[in-house]
This record gives structure tokens, sequence and C-alpha cells, in this order.
């Protein structure tokens, strides 16, 4: 009986000697469902890249937009996540839930796709159409207007209606709506179901346009920048590896996002993988969303103090 | 003061209180604005959707008439179906037995489930509301009007029956009537399971961009709590008028009794 409990004392002892000396600091962390912008979470949490910055990061939500992504930022849910910068400056502008952007997740990576059979050729032969967007204030939403803008077209010669990515290609397929502008792989999905053809990819729409970014729940970027600064290195690598390892990426890719093989190598063609996130564009955006009254604060660069992390991976803009 | 002024009274009075302690939790900050906006930013919001529409262009009342739409035509449906085959349910223990099977197994499904079928084979247009919500409206209505047949004086059908009433007879003077006040409780159950499914339905997206579910949906894309909650309170408001309207009618109809 006493040899037992000596034992068991000294097994205990053992135990909590073979632990690390600092405990993992444990991170929330939330991505939005089948979004291949967000590949690199899933690569870093895969290749371990988090746990190597001693960071222990719990998968806490999978949003099927931004705007819940941001309500659950607001509900303080999650601590970090993987979103739009779309639905990220929205929210921060309508003061709906703080957060600190910190990083690039991916830039481009996004299609105007018509029917396969559609004659449809140029953005302007649009006019008079269906175009299904996923949300109000999406990156999508921009594109389309700036696309559509670049074509000489007024917004209000589309109609413009709101349709969630996995009901897209089926809207397509049965004609109810002519066009959709979607992430990847939704836009591929299209085309390599035989339903859809690109149109134009959003590289043509907005050369190098930013598309998802890293935030950070702002007591959290503001309380733990030595975690903030872990979290970024482990993004960085895992955007590295993504760039240098294409087949371990489309892997995870089809395991996160459970689509095919085809369809995810095809997707990741079209989407650029960069970590630094860059000011300019985000006060194109803010301006943009000021201008279709969809937020309340109007001044970009009120936004942009509120909105981006200095101690980030941020990059001015090139002269 | 005449009862029916103190009657309104007694009834707007806890609204008025209970508004008036919102706000106040919203003033001193217990309350954060970003989880539940106050009421005079919720009334703003309403005002915003009035004079811009959401988004910028849709107006209030035309998703107001959108949605209006589907919920009578799925609420509709679901009484022409579901009343005519309530009373025969009612009539014949036989069959009853044999749909008994079809209807405990496809009632528990909860009527958003078929949203994914439904956009497969009516797309994204009203068709497909108006069948989500005919699915949300029939089972109330058909379980009620059985009952309501059930509840009718046994007594009562066999005299008719004895007394030569033709089937035509038995079932509009006899049984629709008997069964009247189980059946319009039905209905003010669907229309309130109308509303509820209306509202997710077109969370997935609406051909015609109308609908105050799609104008909620809207409002949480630009990130607008206000404007959720004005929403909110726009449909509450409508239910509350067409339930109203429902018990004058129930009223009218029973005067017989």
């Amino acid at each position: 009986m006493k040899r037992s409990v000596v034992l068991l004392s000294s097994l205990v002892l053992l135990a909590a000697a073979a632990s690390p000396a600092a405990a993992a600091e444990k991170l929330r962390l939330g991505y939005l469902r089948s979004d291949l912008h967000h590949l690199a979470a899933w690569v870093g949490i895969e290749k371990g890249f988090f746990r190597d910055e001693g960071l222990e990061v719990e998968v806490a939500g999978i949003f099927n937009a931004g705007a819940e992504e941001m309500s659950a930022f607001a509900s303080k849910g999650i601590d970090v996540g993987y979103l739009g910068m779309a639905p990220s400056v929205t929210g921060v502008a309508n003061k709906a839930a703080s957060v600190k952007a910190a990083a690039l997740a991916n830039a481009e990576g996004s299609a105007i796709v018509v029917r396969a059979d559609s004659p449809l050729r140029q953005v302007k032969e649009l006019a008079g159409k269906t175009v299904a967007i996923p949300g109000y204030a999406s990156v999508q939403d921009f594109l389309l207007h700036r696309a559509l803008e670049a074509a000489g077209l007024e917004a209000g010669a589309v109609k413009i209606i709101v349709v969630k990515p996995p009901e897209m290609i089926t809207a397509l397929e049965s004609s109810q709506i002519d066009a959709f502008i979607a992430w990847e792989p939704h836009a591929t999905k299209a085309v390599t179901k035989g339903v859809g053809r690109v149109l134009i990819p959003s590289s043509q729409i907005w050369q190098g346009h930013p598309c998802c970014v890293v935030a950070f729940e702002g007591s959290v970027a503001h309380d733990r920048p030595v975690v903030v600064q872990a979290f970024l290195r482990a993004h960085a690598k895992a955007t590295a590896f993504i760039l240098a390892n294409t087949d371990e990426a489309v892997r995870t890719g089809v395991q996160y996002t459970g689509m095919d093989e085809k369809t995810v190598r095809m997707a990741l063609g079209n989407i650029t993988y960069r970590s630094e996130l860059e000011r300019a564009p985000v006060r194109e955006y803010a301006s943009y969303l000021a201008r279709l009254g969809y937020i309340k604060e109007t001044d970009p660069d009120a936004i942009l103090r509120d909105y981006i992390d200095p101690a980030g991976l941020v990059k001015d803009a090139r002269p | 003061m005449s009862g029916r002024r103190w009657h309104f009274l007694l009834q707007l009075g806890p609204l008025v209180a209970v508004a008036l302690l919102w706000e106040a939790l919203g003033a001193a900050g217990i309350v954060p604005e970003n989880r539940l906006p106050p009421p005079t930013h919720v009334l703003g919001g309403l005002g915003e959707l009035i004079s811009r529409g959401l988004p910028p262009g849709s107006s209030l009342l035309g998703h107001c008439a959108a949605s209006l739409r589907r919920v009578f035509g799925g609420v509709g449906a679901a009484l022409a179906v579901a009343i005519p085959l309530g009373l025969l349910l009612g009539r014949s223990s036989r069959l009853r037995t044999l749909v008994h099977p079809f209807v405990e197994l496809t009632r528990p499904i909860p009527p958003l489930a078929w949203v994914p079928l439904a956009i497969l084979w009516f797309g994204i247009g009203d068709l497909s509301a108006v069948f989500i919500i005919f699915l949300g409206a029939f089972f109330p209505i058909l379980l009620n009007t059985v009952t309501g047949v059930l509840s009718i004086d046994r007594g009562l059908i066999e005299s008719a029956v004895i007394l030569g009433a033709s089937k035509r007879d038995l079932f509009l003077k006899v049984l629709a009537p008997g069964a009247t006040p189980a059946i319009m409780t039905g209905v003010r159950i669907a229309v309130g399971v109308g509303w509820m499914t209306l509202v997710a339905a077109e969370f997935t997206g609406v051909k015609s961009g109308y609908g105050l579910g799609y104008m909620i949906m809207t409002a949480r894309d630009i990130q607008r709590a206000d404007q959720i909650v004005a929403g909110m309170l726009v449909i509450g408001l409508i239910g509350f008028g067409m339930d109203s309207l429902i018990r004058i009618g129930e009223r009218r109809l029973l005067q017989w009794r």
C-alpha cells in the first residue's frame, strides 16, 4: 500500500517535470467553412507550426460568412480568425466588434463565373443579367462593383442578389442566375463540375487585391502581443510552406474542404498566398464601403487606425 | 375610463416600462451597444430602413410585401390541403391508421431541413419559400382538424347520418363547423410557424432580392445590429397584427355557438 502511494506520487512528479516549463498559450481560432483562402490556418494546424511556437490552437468556430465570424469576435468567442478583409473592415467601421488585422491570409482568389454554355464573353455583357454575390459588403461585392465600373456599367445595370456559396452552383445550373462571383474553391468547383466557365478571375479585376486577413480580437491584440507575434510567425511559416509544397498543401485543402483533388489543385492556382498586409488597399476598400452607404464611420483614415495592428506583418504602400 | 381603453393601457404600460429599462441599461453601459442596441438606436435603424431601404434602394414595404405573399401562399396551400384531409381522417379510423406512419415520419423533420431540397426542386424563387412554409404550416392545421372532428359529439354525427344527411352535407354542415374552433387554433399556430420558417428560408437567398428575412440577413452582412433588431420588430408587429385579425375572424365565424 505504502509502496504504491510512493510509486504513484513519483509518477505524478515525473509527469509534471515532463511538461514544458511554460504552459502552452491557448488561442481559440475561427475560419470559414471550405474557404481555401484559409489554407494557412489548416496547414499550420496539420504541420504543427502553431504548436512549435508554443501555442495551443483550438478551432472554436467554423463559419459560413465573415459577418458571423465577426459576431463571434464581438462575443469574445474566438481570439483569432481568418476572414475576409471586407467583413472585418465593415464590422470595425460599424463598431460591431473590435478586431485588429495583423497579416494577410491571401490575395486574389475569386472569380466571376457564368454558365459553361453561356454566350457571355465580357463583363459589359452582364448588363440586365442577375449576378449572385455571397454577401453585401463582401470582398466579392466590391470586386463585382469594380469590374462593372471598369466595363463602363452602372451598378444598377445588373441585378445583384445574395446567394450563399453552397447554393450558387445549383442556382447557376438551373438558370436562376446568369453569373456569380465567389471565393475559391466554389468558382473552380463550378468549372470542374462542367456547370460554369470563368468569365474573369479577380486578379484581372484588381491585380494583387488583398482578400482574407488574420485578425485578432481587440483585447487579445492589446494584452497578449507576444502570443500575437508567435501566431504571426507560425502563419508566415505556413504561408511559405504552401508556396514550397504544393502537393501537401493540396492534400490539406482536400481534407478540410471535402472537395476533389482536381478542383483544389486548380483553385490553388488562382489564389496568391502572401502574408504582408498593405494599408493602401484597405483604405480603398473603406472608402468604397462608405460610398455604398454600408458603414456609419466614413473617414477611411479613422477606420485604418482602428483596424490595423501596427505591430503586425504590415507593409506601407509602395510609393 | 372605458374597459377597452383600460385594457389597452394595461398592455401598453409594461411594454413602455421594458423599453425604458432597456434604454437605461444601454445608456449606463451595462448592455454594450454592439450586443444589443438600445431602443432609440433601433428606431433610428428603422427610420433608415424606411427612408433608404436595405440594401440601399430596396424599400421596407417591398420586403414586407414579398414576405407576406410567401406566408399567405404557404399557409393558404396548407389550409387547402390540410383541412379536407383532416376532415376525412377524423371521420375514418381506417384511413387514420393508413396515413399515421407517413404523418409521424414527416412531422418531426424541421421544415428548414428541406431547404437544400426545396432549392433543388423549386430554385431560389418564391416557390421554394412557399413550399417550406407549407411544410411548417401543414401539420398543425391537419392535426388540429383531426382533433376537432374527433371532439364532435358522436351522437350528433350519428343523428345526422340517420336523418339522411348526404356525405357532402355531413362534411360541410356537421364536421367542418364542429371542428372550426380547433381548426382556428391550428391556423394561428400555422401562421406563427410560417413566419418562423419564412425568415430562415429567406436567409439562403431569394431571387427577387426582397423579403424580411433577406433584409435581416443583409443587415447582418453589413453588421448593423440596430437594423437587425428593427427588422425583427417589423416581423413581430406584422405577426401580432395577423394574429389579431385571425382572432377577430374566429369570433365572427363562431358567433353561432
